[in-house]
């Protein structure tokens, strides 16, 4: 250990600590801090720059620590077949709790991956905050919202927001910071928890809208079922292993030794089977049980003896499958989660309407950082799933690329059609980890991060400056807007995976695009009944994006305008909004690129942290499934004809778009017309809302109104009679308080006053009065008690 | 006359005396307006009893027969003296105190108590 | 015609000038005639006890009320004797009406002392029975030795005459108590203004108070 090992942890520390100091700074000074908080932005921007800068140093440090290794002249990255694994950094700041094995608390897991996603999050959210800068102004005065009518027909009239806005962001920042520097599943959890509470704000800024407020709580519900899976997934996870902590950790055990137990990954992936998937023993003793039971009955005697023969038993429990299934619901709960924060298939209705949202927020959270956190976790994940998981990961996301890319097509509204993209992408993501590329996987989440940040940070800027999200309002901006123009088809290319086949050379997105289609085909020559499947859909969905991206923007940018009160009010942003537009476009291009003559670059730095690829990648459940080594994807004899023919799905995907859109070849007017039925389907987005609404919404609405109309028409009904003869019977005691108990009170007061008078008079402070009183007393006691006396001595007598 | 002379006095008439100290007591304290007048009808009344009580304890009186109250008289009258000097002491006490604050003796003038 | 019975004579003596100053202490006005009769009156009653065979009772008394008690009170009496408090008159009314209450207690006190028929004359002295000096034995039942109940028969009756031991503590510390309070009460006060409060009693009066 050196100093600069320990130096790194503190570094990405200090650097998630600041935005959650600028939050806290924002809520209790915000409005305070220049007219109408205008300084607000420039704390969560300070912050969040000196968060990337501190990210940036650790990356530094971390590769004089860590060299990457040797590129290979392919320009791709060095393969690590080597069987060891990955460098990371793991420990603990603080222990909330320890109960038993479990140490819940703030620790930290750091390996590239995690500085990767460290530095991008600070950097793409840097951008977004000097841009928020400039698109939020409007709050900073008092906002007239129309699209929010009172019930007057008046537009709504509110105070701004500006730093109400930055003070999300911030908090934004830091949870999703925290949540990729978490040690352990459980703080993963409270992160993941809390970028949705953020997601949930934000997305309902504008909450007197009323669809805003709808899609948050859309947003917020459908995430919950996801989360409940994952709560399923990690007490999978606790029961089989003991522990959430995702490396090894020191700890004291019981007779006080120090001890290094071992973590999630190294329980899975011991290294005396050389990192290959095993089950762990907690879960395989858990599944055998019955078995336990038998040994430990017929060892009654000697505890130790019973360890033995149990221990001797592991192994062939475990080859027999047992628990195995333990950790197959440990991954699809994880990963369970991932569908929901990411919008994979069944859940993937939230993210469309969480446009409704700022355009700053759908692109820092709703593009590039918290819906790719599902991605992320997946990627994280990596070692403990099975190639049964992976296989579901991979169908879930190949539905996903292909249904969101489809609806991507005919949507009309500018964000919605980047949404769809982005749900498209995350498919494309999964699709490509449940393949077994990881890296490809990953690759794409960090080179999506940057053109999709891009591209809705200009489609912010164009709605901006023409008012509305509607494509068919627009065109012809390219004159107008020259900066949006230009920096969104760089962001368009990017994402259509532009570049020179064989060469080598092109946009990011072609480069992480590349690998996922190779690693598909990889998959299809290894599970040839139904492999070729993935490949086709990742090839399909190449050629749809190439189509849907370069409709929007001749729709946006080219042809005549469509609407002239528009286009003559459109104007250039100011250059607080571009600045970050050409930087972001930049590393758009190059994000993806090794450094000019040497093989340090992204690929190579991710490289580092990639999981152990298994040898035998078969299931147990499903013996037929093989996961392909990802460097089996890289021989030529694989990568060339899957980049070609990804290259060719995308030319004829901008060859479409461009004769319906950019030339106007074809009218589009026909072919709606000519898959008129299609055409229907696809703009009702595959009818899943009303799916989701007939079969689960309505009916639980039903129910709720069932339920509510039992409790209004009897538990009401009883409650309120209750009350009524409750009240009754009050009136009655108020009634019989006042006409008997206290007249009774009065009286006894009355009368003791009264008698209190009278008898004062005697008190007349005269003494001699007193001794005469005194006197009278004691003659009528002698002639009283001589009475008696008298009688008591005659009876005498 | 000679009779009265000449017969041993009994119990009767000790008690005839200090009825008669008592009730000159009893009117001292009715009767006068000064506080040490009224002191001093409770000395009378406190020694009325006291005959009372050495004359139920003497032997003289009873013939010899100690039926009476014995020791037990002569000691109580001990006690009683010694508390009306108490008494005296701080009856006196309260009556300069009173005559300190109302610049008079008068009795009927302390009705502050008065209800 | 017997011999002179010369208690008896000596008793009617006492007696009369009990009674007699007693009338003069309820008759008079003047409070330092008041106070000689009361002191003749006292002084009486110490010839009656001597007469009834209790002569330490009787020294005590002489002693105790006839010169400390009145010591006291001829003290008060010049302290207060000034014009107009020294002869000070009741009311007419008043006075028929303490009679009246004061002639009926004595009808009712001499009516009980002569209803009893053992009371009106006793047995003729014997003589061997004389009394002996009463000091000693009272002395000894304030330490708690009842000598005089030695000749009981009733053993249980003998164990049970304890002395007075504990009176005499209690009314020994109740004398001091009352001689300091009235001590404490009848020091002079020139202070009539309120004291100044937490320094307790004893501090300096405030000045203006102090020239009144």
């Amino acid at each position: 250990m050196t100093a600069n090992s320990n130096l790194i942890p503190s570094l990405l520390g200090l650097a998630w600590l600041l935005p959650l100091a600028s939050f806290v700074l924002i809520v209790f000074f915000g409005p305070r801090m220049g007219k109408a908080g205008k300084h607000a932005a420039l704390v969560a921007t300070a912050a969040i720059a000196t968060a990337f800068a501190l990210s940036f140093a650790a990356l530094v440090l971390w590769l004089l620590q860590n060299p990457l290794s040797a590129p290979n002249p392919g320009g791709h990255a060095a393969e690590r077949v080597a069987a060891e694994s990955a460098k990371a950094l793991s420990g603990e700041w603080y222990a909330l709790g320890v109960f038993g094995p479990l140490r819940i608390g703030i620790g930290y897991y750091i390996d590239s991956l995690t500085l990767a996603m460290f530095c991008m999050v600070t950097f793409v959210s840097s951008c977004i905050h000097v841009y928020s800068i400039g698109y939020m102004h409007e709050e900073l005065s008092e906002v007239v919202d129309p699209l929010a009518p009172l019930a007057n027909g008046q537009p709504l009239r509110r105070r701004g927001r500006f730093c109400r806005f930055f003070q999300y962001l911030s908090l934004f920042c830091f949870s999703m910071l925290g949540l990729v520097l978490a040690g352990n599943v459980a703080m993963v959890f409270v992160f993941w928890e809390l970028v949705g509470i953020c997601s949930y704000l934000l997305i309902g800024f504008y909450r007197e809208r009323t669809s805003a407020s709808n899609a948050g709580n859309k947003a917020f519900i459908v995430n919950r079922v996801g989360d409940f899976g994952m709560i399923i997934g990690m007490m999978a996870l606790w029961t089989g292993m003991g522990t959430l902590s995702f490396g090894d950790y020191r700890a004291v055990d019981t007779a006080g030794h120090r001890v290094t137990l071992p973590g999630i990954f190294s329980q899975v992936r011991p290294a005396e089977t050389k990192h290959q998937l095993q089950v762990p023993d907690g879960m395989v003793k858990l599944a055998s049980r019955p078995q336990i039971e038998r040994i430990v009955l017929a060892h009654r005697r000697d505890t130790r003896t019973a360890t033995a023969a149990i221990a001797g038993q592991l192994r062939g429990w475990r080859s027999q499958g047992l628990g195995y299934g333990l950790l197959v619901v440990a991954g699809l709960g994880i990963f369970c989660g991932c569908v929901g924060k990411s919008a994979q298939f069944p859940l993937h209705l939230w993210l469309p309407d969480a446009m409704e949202g700022p355009t700053p927020v759908s692109a820092l959270i709703h593009a590039a950082t918290m819906v790719a956190a599902g991605v992320y976790l997946v990627g994280r994940f990596y070692p403990v799933f099975t190639p049964e998981v992976l296989l579901v990961v991979a169908i879930v996301g190949c539905i996903t690329l292909f249904l969101a890319a489809s609806i991507a097509l005919t949507a009309t509204d500018i964000k919605r059609v980047l949404a769809y993209s982005t749900v498209s992408q995350l498919g494309y993501m999964m699709l490509a980890l449940g393949l077994g590329g990881w890296l490809a996987g990953i690759l794409h989440l960090f080179t999506h991060a940057c053109f999709k940040s891009l591209l809705f940070l200009c489609s912010g800027s164009v709605i901006h400056a023409c008012g509305t999200n509607e494509m068919p309002r627009m065109g012809g901006l390219l004159k107008k807007m020259p900066y949006t123009a230009i920096t969104m088809l760089v962001g368009c290319l990017a994402i259509a995976g532009a570049g020179v086949p064989l060469l080598a050379v092109g946009f990011s997105g072609f480069y992480s695009k590349d690998l996922i289609v190779a690693q598909a085909l990889s998959f299809r020559a290894s599970n040839p009944p139904f492999g070729g499947l993935f490949f086709y859909v990742a090839v399909i969905g190449a050629g749809m994006t190439a189509c849907y991206i370069f409709r929007m923007w001749y729709l946006t940018f080219a042809g005549e305008p469509r609407d002239e009160h528009i286009h003559h009010h459109a104007h250039e942003s100011p250059k607080v909004m571009t600045v970050p537009l050409v930087i972001l476009a930049t590393l758009s291009v190059v994000a993806a690129w090794n450094l000019f003559g040497t093989g340090y670059g992204l690929q190579p730095l991710l490289e580092q942290a990639r999981p152990v690829e298994q040898s035998i990648a078969h299931g147990v459940f499903l013996p037929g499934v093989t996961m392909p080594f990802e460097h089996e994807a890289h021989v030529p004899q694989i990568h060339t004809p899957a980049e070609l023919v990804a290259f060719l799905a995308a030319l004829i995907g901008f060859v479409l778009a461009t004769a319906f859109y950019g030339v106007r070849k074809w009218d589009p007017e026909d072919a709606r017309r000519t898959f008129a039925g299609i055409h229907r389907f696809l703009v009702h987005k595959w009818w899943f809302d009303e799916l989701y609404s007939f079969a689960l919404v309505r009916p639980v609405l039903r129910i709720s109104g069932w339920v509510a109309a039992c409790d209004q028409r009897g538990i009401d009904w009883l409650i309120d009679h209750l009350a009524i003869s409750v009240a009754a019977v009050a009136r009655f005691d108020d009634w019989f308080d006042r006409l008997f108990v206290d007249r009774l009170v009065n009286l006894v007061a009355q009368w003791t006053y009264a008698v209190g008078l009278r008898l004062r008079r005697l008190q007349t402070g005269n003494v001699r009065q007193y001794v005469m009183w005194l006197a009278v007393g004691t003659v009528m006691l002698f002639v009283v008690m001589s009475l008696y006396w008298n009688l008591a001595l005659a009876a005498g007598m | 006359m000679m009779n009265l002379l000449t017969q041993p006095v009994g119990l009767s008439h000790y008690l005839a005396v200090s009825a008669v100290l008592f009730v000159c007591g009893f009117l001292c304290m009715a009767t006068k307006r000064n506080i040490l007048g009224v002191l001093m009808g409770i000395e009378l009344v406190l020694n009325g009893a006291n005959l009372n009580f050495v004359a139920f304890g003497s032997r003289l009186l009873r013939g010899g027969t100690s039926d009476g109250l014995g020791l037990d008289g002569q000691a109580i009258a001990l006690f009683v003296i010694i508390l009306a000097a108490a008494e005296a002491a701080g009856a006196l006490a309260i009556a300069l105190n009173f005559y300190h604050t109302h610049a008079t003796v008068d009795v009927d003038r302390a009705e502050e108590l008065k209800g | 015609m017997d011999a002179v019975n010369w208690h008896t004579i000596f008793f009617w003596l006492f007696a009369m000038l009990a009674c007699g100053f007693a009338v003069g202490v309820v008759v008079t006005n003047n409070i330092v005639r008041m106070a000689c009769c009361l002191v003749a009156s006292l002084g009486a009653v110490a010839g009656l006890f001597f007469l009834a065979g209790t002569e330490f009772v009787g020294a005590v008394q002489l002693m105790v009320y006839v010169g400390g008690t009145m010591v006291l009170l001829v003290f008060g009496v010049m302290l207060t004797a000034r014009g107009p408090f020294v002869s000070m008159q009741t009311g007419g009314g008043q006075w028929i009406l303490a009679t009246i209450i004061g002639g009926a207690l004595l009808a009712v006190l001499l009516q009980a002392a002569f209803s009893v028929p053992q009371w009106m004359a006793p047995k003729p002295l014997v003589p061997q029975a004389a009394p002996a000096p009463t000091a000693a034995t009272l002395g000894l039942a304030l330490m708690g030795v009842r000598v005089d109940k030695l000749e009981r028969p009733d053993p249980v009756l003998r164990k049970g005459m304890s002395g007075y031991l504990l009176a005499f503590e209690i009314i020994s510390v109740h004398l001091v108590v009352v001689l300091v309070g009235a001590a404490y009460l009848a020091r002079a006060k020139r202070a009539l203004g309120p004291r100044p409060i937490g320094l307790g009693g004893r501090s300096a009066p405030p000045l203006g108070a102090a020239q009144k």
